[in-house]
């Protein structure tokens, strides 16, 4: 059995002190890629602060400025709450696309980020939102940009004693079709082996991938050919894609099937979101 | 060793409280120090749901959570479906149809299912895929499964 220390966290103050002083301090919230982790000896965690119950971290609500996911919010809540179902289709399918059901019971949308994976399935959808990431930490508070957070493979943009408080979707909506599409080995609990989410802006669209590069990125070939170049054809602007990424081998598919697995799902996604 | 913490929790209806070693597993806890061994062991990645218990009325896989995070909460595995001797109705219909071959996986598909009868009491195909879509059956009984848990639903 591994040996670690365990604390549950009552206040916020309590979490940054504790990761500010120790080495090998390790947030739990839902604990699904945590867990795993340091029991196939990726993380070596010398104490978890558990900070899933803590009230700050709990909010999940709508505003006029958009929607606040706290980092204690599960996947399952935020694929069924209601505004999100209703006005953003493309962030419940990416949240719905993790794991399993009972994994989505306990996984968070902020761990989903915070493990950094560049397959990370919300990822895709949140940087077609332009989502900001809350951070906190005992120097205060700072916003980053999702498409700034991510840093590589398993790495993100938090320093040292800070960790996400929340996942903020700004106003306005996009008012376009949105979707992510996933291509895995099963149909539930694996990875994506390419994750494509593609939104609709009304005149232009914006494309974002997983699993294709050392982080998720978007596809500015092929939105700069949509957008400025007014291409319609959009197997020719799919192939443009390829410019786009450095795809791996992996036990999850090679790096020809990745590019060609992309430019499929992208021009998918553009004949389903930008009309045939 | 491990630090101790103590806990309290709820377990198939009744409060208990115990010391649980940081570090174990609630799969574990459960099996080793509750004594109850219908929850399965599988993958212990979160892969294959044979470890699925209800946390707080929710399916989650015992295998991603520690022990010590049940303090406080109310906890249900398949020990705690039957009523004074007799099955649960969800548990008569995987009889009635046969819905296992090795019965591994079995524990935890019922408690996946039970979750799911609880928030849809007439859940069609697409409702049965999605909440089983953790659940593994290396035997392949998914059609009856699928079948006792409708047959479930109609009582």
């Amino acid at each position: 059995m591994l040996s670690y220390e365990y604390v549950k966290c009552t206040a916020l103050n309590q979490a940054f002190q504790l990761l500010e002083k120790g080495e090998k301090v390790y947030p739990l919230a839902g604990g699904t890629d945590l867990i795993v982790g340091m029991r196939g000896g990726k993380f070596a965690a010398k104490m978890l602060i558990d900070i899933k119950e803590l009230e700050e971290l709990n909010v999940l609500k709508e505003d006029d400025q958009g929607i606040t996911i706290g980092a204690g919010i599960t996947l399952n809540a935020v694929s069924n709450y209601a505004p999100i179902l209703k006005n953003i289709r493309i962030l419940a399918e990416g949240c719905h696309s993790v794991g399993s059901y009972s994994i989505r019971n306990r996984a968070t949308i902020a761990g989903n980020i915070c493990n950094a994976s560049p397959a990370a399935d919300t990822a895709a959808s949140l940087y077609c939102l332009d989502a900001v990431i809350n951070v906190c930490g005992s120097g205060g508070s700072r916003s980053v940009p999702v498409e700034e957070f991510f840093t590589g493979p398993g790495s993100n943009a938090l320093k040292k004693g800070e960790l996400v408080s929340s996942v903020f979707i700004p106003k306005p909506y996009p008012q376009g079709k949105g979707i992510y599409i996933k291509a895995s080995r099963t149909g539930s609990v694996d990875l994506a082996t390419v994750g494509v989410a593609v939104q609709n802006l009304g005149k232009t669209v914006k494309i974002a991938i997983g699993a294709v590069a050392p982080t998720p990125v978007r596809a500015f070939s092929v939105e700069r050919a949509v957008n400025e170049n007014g291409e319609k054809d959009w197997a020719k602007a799919a192939k443009l894609v390829h410019d786009d990424i450095s795809p791996i081998t992996d036990l999850r598919g090679s790096r020809e099937y990745r590019y060609h697995m992309v430019e499929v799902l992208v021009r998918r996604g553009l004949e389903q979101t930008m009309g045939v | 060793m491990s630090e101790k913490i103590t806990i309290n929790f709820t377990v198939n209806g009744d409060g208990d409280v115990r010391e649980a070693v940081v570090g174990q597993t609630l799969l574990k806890f459960i099996r080793e120090e509750l004594h109850l061994t219908g929850t399965k062991e599988g993958c212990e990645i979160g892969e294959c749901g044979a470890c699925t218990v209800l946390l707080n009325g929710k399916p989650v896989n015992s295998c991603l959570v520690l022990a010590v995070e049940l303090d406080g909460k109310d906890l249900v595995t398949i020990e705690g479906l039957s009523k004074n001797g007799k099955l649960d109705s969800l548990q008569q219909a995987f009889i009635d149809h046969a819905a296992f071959q090795c019965g591994y996986c079995t524990p935890g598909m019922i408690m996946a299912s039970k979750a799911l009868l609880e928030r849809k009491p007439k859940p069609d195909d697409e409702d049965i895929n999605e909440a089983l879509s953790g659940n593994l059956c290396r035997c392949g009984a998914y059609q009856e499964i699928r079948e006792a848990i409708k047959a479930s639903s109609r009582t």
